[in-house]
């Protein structure tokens, strides 16, 4: 278990005048053993120096950070280097060693071992991330997606019990962080291992994070599980990352383009509808237009699944009598589907 | 045929050979001492930088100063200036032991600003990464920064040896001899020509072997 209570790191931003910056600010964190648990946020939000607190690359200004509770800010060096073994770290440039092979890179944290055990433990990693045939390339040789590979296996040299993946892929294509990503779930299930995924895209927390925080200007302004925070984004920031990933957000761009799919005609009425939790299998659209008389356009639609729940919405066009829309409205309020009218009415 | 085109020289083929020697003596000497200090004072100015691995902010300043201090002496001043250091040390302030400690005092600071500099492109990434895993700051420095930097400090130690070499020509001033010192005397003084060239041809061969061999060591360390 990670437990962060309070964590303060300042950073100066001028060493000659007394100006600091709150790179995080009052950080309290509790991640249970075998979750993955994101944190995001924009890009200076303090994340990054966040997650270094936690194996203590950062030494916090203030604050505690335990470990299966031990208080590691307190550990003396020696301690602290053996801990930190226990605490795997990967990064955004993956920061292999370019003068060692692929098989020397993952044995560089194996210190302890003889020729042998050494050989086949990273073996036995090399083909835990399914890169065994590159054991004898160097790192310059390889693709994004084969390094971060590497740098996991090395990552998980020691057998670590926690996992810190620091914008992991945001160097990646798509596919490539679809397949990383895909690994890390399945190191999480095979060797209950706990992932801590800092990342400014939502999409990542979306697909493999189950409970989440959001980090702005240093502090932690929503935690919680994923699915709640997606479907009921409460902060302003929250909600500009959910819609980041939502289809929907391209009614605004219309919206502003005056397009000729947003026009309405007299009587007619643009309107967002988000659905939350089962009701998305129920044919909706299709039953009001029957039940109200009413002539339902789809302009955009979009459906997630998080955390193996639906989520979604459409942007819809009605046109028909106004009281029979009125109606319309209360039927879908009734099913628990979020009505906001953009236009019309 | 050789006595026609180089007539002084082969009259002084022994003299040479001992300047030739001499040199070598000279480049060898104050070179290795020269590589093993630069590379300690390098690192620790690298370590203890400020947001360096064991920032030490008393330590970088002092060394940074005297660093600073050493390179800005011209060497001819210092061969001079450094002749008590010298008698104390090695007992003599003459010949090619007297030049040791002058020659070592010109050249490790600037050798040490080289690997100062070559340090510093080791991607802050990789000592971070090798942090992260449990690295201690001593095996850092070993097994990251040195083992990653093995290419620049090459080329670092090429172009010392080489400034070296030309420091060593001045040492002769000071009675170290070498070959410097025997074009000086036979080429200049005396006007013949002939030893001034291939004194002149033998440094660039040393040159460019240096030069070869440094290029050499660094590209098989390039990934």
């Amino acid at each position: 278990m990670i437990e962060l209570e309070h964590i303060i790191k300042n950073f100066q931003a001028d060493t000659n005048k007394n100006i600091s910056i709150h790179a995080v600010n009052d950080v309290s964190l509790k991640i249970n053993d075998g979750e993955i648990f994101g944190i995001i946020g924009f890009s200076g939000a303090g994340k990054s120096t966040l997650v270094r607190c936690i194996n203590l690359l950062e030494r916090p200004d203030s604050g505690s950070v335990k470990i299966d509770g031990v208080e590691i800010t307190k550990l003396k060096p020696r301690d602290l280097y053996k801990a930190r073994r226990k605490i795997g770290m990967i990064f955004q440039q993956f920061n292999l060693m370019p003068s060692r092979t692929v098989f020397q890179n993952v044995a560089y944290p194996l210190t302890n071992l003889s020729k042998d055990e050494i050989k086949n433990k990273v073996r036995e990693l090399l083909s835990l991330v399914e890169i065994s045939e590159k054991e004898n390339n160097y790192p310059s040789e390889l693709s994004g997606g084969q390094k971060q590979r590497v740098a996991i296996a090395r990552a998980l040299a020691n057998d670590p019990t926690i996992l810190l993946c620091d914008e992991a892929t945001s160097a990646l294509d798509p596919q490539t962080t679809g397949a990383i990503l895909q690994l890390l779930k399945d190191l999480n299930k095979k060797l209950n291992l706990t992932i801590v995924v800092i990342t400014h895209e939502m999409e990542v927390v979306k697909n493999i994070c189950r409970k989440a925080a959001v980090m702005d200007h240093g502090r932690i302004i929503e935690t919680g599980d994923v699915f709640s925070i997606f479907s009921n984004p409460k902060h302003e920031v929250t909600k500009n990352f959910v819609r980041t990933t939502s289809n929907l957000s391209k009614l605004e761009i219309l919206l502003r383009e005056n397009s000729p799919m947003v026009k309405l005609n007299p009587g007619e009425v643009l309107a967002r509808l988000i659905y939350i939790y089962a009701e998305v299998s129920e044919p909706l659209i299709s039953s009001m237009s029957r039940e109200f008389n009413l002539e339902i356009n789809i302009i955009l639609a979009d459906v997630e699944i998080v955390s193996g729940i639906m989520i979604g919405g459409t942007v819809v066009i009605f046109k028909g009598d106004r009281e029979n829309i009125l109606k319309a409205f209360e039927y879908l309020k009734a099913r628990n589907v979020n009505v906001e009218v953009i236009k019309g009415c | 045929m050789l006595n026609e085109i180089f007539p002084n020289l082969i009259k002084r083929m022994p003299e040479f050979w001992k300047a030739a020697g001499d040199t070598l003596l000279m480049e060898a000497w104050s070179g290795s001492i020269c590589f093993v200090i630069g590379l300690i004072l390098g690192i620790i100015l690298t370590v203890t930088k400020p947001g360096g691995i064991m920032e030490n902010r008393p330590v970088y300043q002092v060394l940074d100063k005297i660093v600073n201090l050493f390179r800005s002496i011209p060497f001819i001043i210092l061969l001079t200036a450094l002749m008590p250091l010298s008698r104390l040390i090695m007992g003599t302030a003459i010949y090619v032991r007297g030049v040791i400690v002058p020659l070592v005092f010109g050249a490790t600071p600037f050798f040490a600003r080289q690997v100062e500099s070559a340090l510093a492109q080791t991607d802050h990434g990789l000592i971070e990464a090798a942090l992260s895993m449990g690295s201690s700051p001593l095996e850092v420095i070993f097994r990251v920064y040195l083992r990653e930097s093995i290419a620049p400090i090459t080329r670092a130690t090429t172009i010392t040896a080489i400034s070296l070499l030309s420091l060593t020509a001045m040492a002769g001033a000071v009675g170290a001899g070498g070959l410097g010192d025997f074009a000086i005397r036979y080429g200049h003084d005396r006007n013949m020509i002939d030893i001034t060239w291939v004194t002149v041809i033998v440094l660039v061969v040393a040159v460019s072997a240096v030069q070869w061999f440094g290029d050499f060591v660094a590209r098989k360390n390039t990934h």
